[in-house]
């Protein structure tokens, strides 16, 4: 039972992460490394406001908006100075890495005596007893299921429909008289601002910052995204966005069924093979329905 | 009737117990219980590993052995901040009557994983178990969590340095700025640095790939480079040999096995003592003996002399006896790792 409460956490803690790459990644077509550094940064403005006394639920709009602006940069970087995708994510993920080792003020900083979203003296008369093991699940579960739901809101307004042409079809949205740069640059920020805060609920989960948490976040996300889709062409009700938290979900149980069963050296070895039996049994049932394009 | 007659029997038998359970555990036979515990170790890496190793050897000094009556979960993280998160939670969860951590990210994790369990935390490999907020301010356990800390002893390096090369100004120090262990360190080298009439310069990188660079810089700028207990830069270590050997600055290392490997001399830890120790402090929590947050952390004890004799041969240093003599351990080769 823990074990399956566990992955469901730091699943849907992930798997808010996972949405905004699939904005960049499955939407734009675009691959975003600012993921690496903007987890982090969420992190790290998390940790420096709680420390400053900062109510801890106000760290989650400040996180998606200090994403939400990393995003932006990646962006203009990108739109305004024609720097091609990949690499203005990365010259921005390298920048992040001093801006958030300066935003903490050091590598890593603890946060057992703050309260957090999670525990503080609200919450522990809220969830006593009984429901005190499932209070880190719901929490989180609560503001995945909110962003998930302002996020497919969002897509169905005229601003998401182009967001979603860009991807497809760029000419079509020049065609609108749109710029499609503005819009590439609104879905940057966007997708970064929902990574930030995923870092930010990361922090307050494990209650600590630590400048190398975001190291390889963009590979989890990418994967849960993947799975996600897969899943989406076998079980077309899901919905893409609920279909990608759920692909976190199941990336973060191939991880723990890896760590728990396997010994250290294989852990990676064997998550990369639960990784593949999980895609191929999800592709396996959708040659019918081929190329099912984009979104 | 006769229930009650069996109740007062189950409860009499069951105190009996209880107290041949207690003269047992304070006696030295533990032998008759068996011990479930979990290690968390942050990465694979030579001084981590020998944590765990000396953990388990000082256990096995308490009684308290693997196969016998010790099942040991070993869970490695891979330096990674999403793994290690899942490893803590799933240690935690209640199964294991202990968690050994090693590194400080790892000792958190786990700290955090294990508060609603109760399950005591030992940690080893944490510098600054009070900037990690692993203990407050006065160095008492904030809950079930106690262990070592693997603080270097900068002070006897820096005087180390002076007797070993008096004319020397300039000490270079490479780090990684994400590892806070070595971030602490360096501000203690720039603060008892002038008391010892050097200079510290210091270069920070955020991954291996930076290394050569750094060291360039570095070695432009010093007199001799010192090593702190940076995990990326020791695993690098023989790279970086290689180019000061041959810009002929000395490196100072920061504990035995990398006097081994062929840094000059350490006043530094040995880690599979310091895991000895550790193990020892997590034998008396499992015995009962007393409870993880009533054991303030533990420092090594004293700090050793290790010199490669060898080394400071090719450089034309000579190591007086007096120096030698103090030596834990001095070698005669350098042995690749």
């Amino acid at each position: 039972m823990s074990f399956l409460i566990m992955v469901l956490e730091q699943g849907l803690i992930y798997g808010i992460m996972a949405l905004g790459v699939y904005i960049t990644y499955k939407i734009l077509d675009f691959p975003d490394l600012t993921v690496d550094g903007c987890f982090p940064l969420g992190a790290a403005v998390t940790a420096a406001l709680i420390t400053k006394g900062m109510n801890p639920y106000l760290t989650l709009p400040i996180s998606f908006l200090v994403g939400m602006i990393a995003g932006t940069l990646t962006g203009l970087i990108h739109v305004k100075a024609k720097v091609r995708d990949l690499l203005s994510g990365i010259i921005m993920m390298t920048a992040l890495w001093s801006i958030n080792l300066f935003i903490a003020g050091t590598s890593n900083v603890p946060l057992f005596s703050k309260d957090s979203i999670f525990k503080n003296s609200v919450m522990d008369q809220v969830f006593a007893g009984g429901l005190k093991r499932y209070r880190t699940l719901i929490i989180v579960a609560i503001i995945a299921i909110i962003a998930k739901v302002l996020l497919d809101l969002y897509l169905k307004t005229k601003s998401g429909f182009l967001l979603r042409a860009v991807g497809d079809n760029d000419t079509l949205v020049k065609s609108l008289a749109k710029d499609d740069g503005n819009v590439k640059i609104l879905g940057l920020a966007i997708a970064n601002g929902l990574v930030a805060l995923s870092g930010c609920l990361f922090a307050q989960e494990e209650r600590v910052f630590e400048i190398s948490s975001g190291t390889g976040a963009i590979v989890i996300g990418i994967a849960s995204v993947i799975i996600g889709t897969s899943l989406m062409k076998k079980f077309h009700f899901l919905g893409t966005t609920l279909a990608v938290l759920i692909g976190s979900i199941f990336y973060k149980a191939c991880v723990a069924v890896a760590t728990n069963w396997a010994p250290p050296w294989a852990v990676k070895g064997t998550t990369a093979v639960i990784f593949l039996i999980i895609l191929i049994v999800a592709e396996s049932g959708k040659a019918k329905v081929k190329k099912h394009a984009g979104a | 009737m006769k229930k009650k007659t069996v109740a007062t029997f189950l409860v009499v038998a069951a105190l009996v117990g209880s107290m041949v359970g207690c003269a047992k555990t304070e006696g030295k036979d533990a032998n008759k219980e068996s011990y479930t515990i979990g290690i968390a170790q942050f990465a694979e890496h030579a001084s981590l590993d020998n944590c765990r190793e000396g953990f388990i050897e000082g256990l096995k000094s308490e009684g308290i052995e693997e196969g016998k009556n010790l099942k040991i979960e070993y869970k490695n993280a891979a330096a990674d901040a999403a793994t290690n998160a899942q490893i803590s939670d799933s240690l935690a969860s209640g199964k294991n009557d202990l968690i050994c951590a090693i590194a400080t990210p790892t000792a958190q994790s786990t700290f955090n994983a294990a508060i609603d369990s109760d399950t005591p935390v030992i940690y080893t490999a944490v510098t600054d178990p009070i900037a990690a907020e692993l203990a407050d301010k006065e160095g008492n356990p904030v809950g079930e969590v106690t262990g070592t800390s693997d603080k270097l002893p900068i002070e006897a390096q820096l005087k180390m340095i002076r007797e070993i090369m008096p004319e020397a100004k300039k000490i270079g120090i490479m780090y990684t700025t994400s590892e806070a262990n070595s971030v602490s360190a360096i501000k203690e080298y720039k603060k008892l640095a002038p008391k010892y009439d050097f200079e510290i310069k210091e270069a920070g990188i955020t991954n291996t790939s930076e290394i050569p660079m750094a060291l360039q810089t570095l070695l432009e700028s010093s007199d001799c480079l010192t090593n702190l207990t940076d995990n990326t830069v020791v695993s690098s270590l023989p790279t970086i040999l290689d180019k000061a050997n041959e810009k002929k600055i000395p490196v100072f290392g920061s504990e035995v096995e990398q006097i081994k490997m062929g840094c000059l001399a350490a006043e530094g830890i040995d880690y599979i003592a310091l895991g000895k120790q550790t193990g020892q402090m997590a034998a008396k929590v499992l015995k009962g003996e007393t409870k993880a947050s009533e054991m303030p952390y533990e420092t090594i004890t004293e700090p050793g002399f290790y010199v490669n004799l060898k080394v400071a041969e090719d450089f034309g240093i000579t190591i007086s006896d007096e120096l030698k003599n103090t030596a834990v351990e001095s070698f005669t080769e350098v042995t690749a790792n």
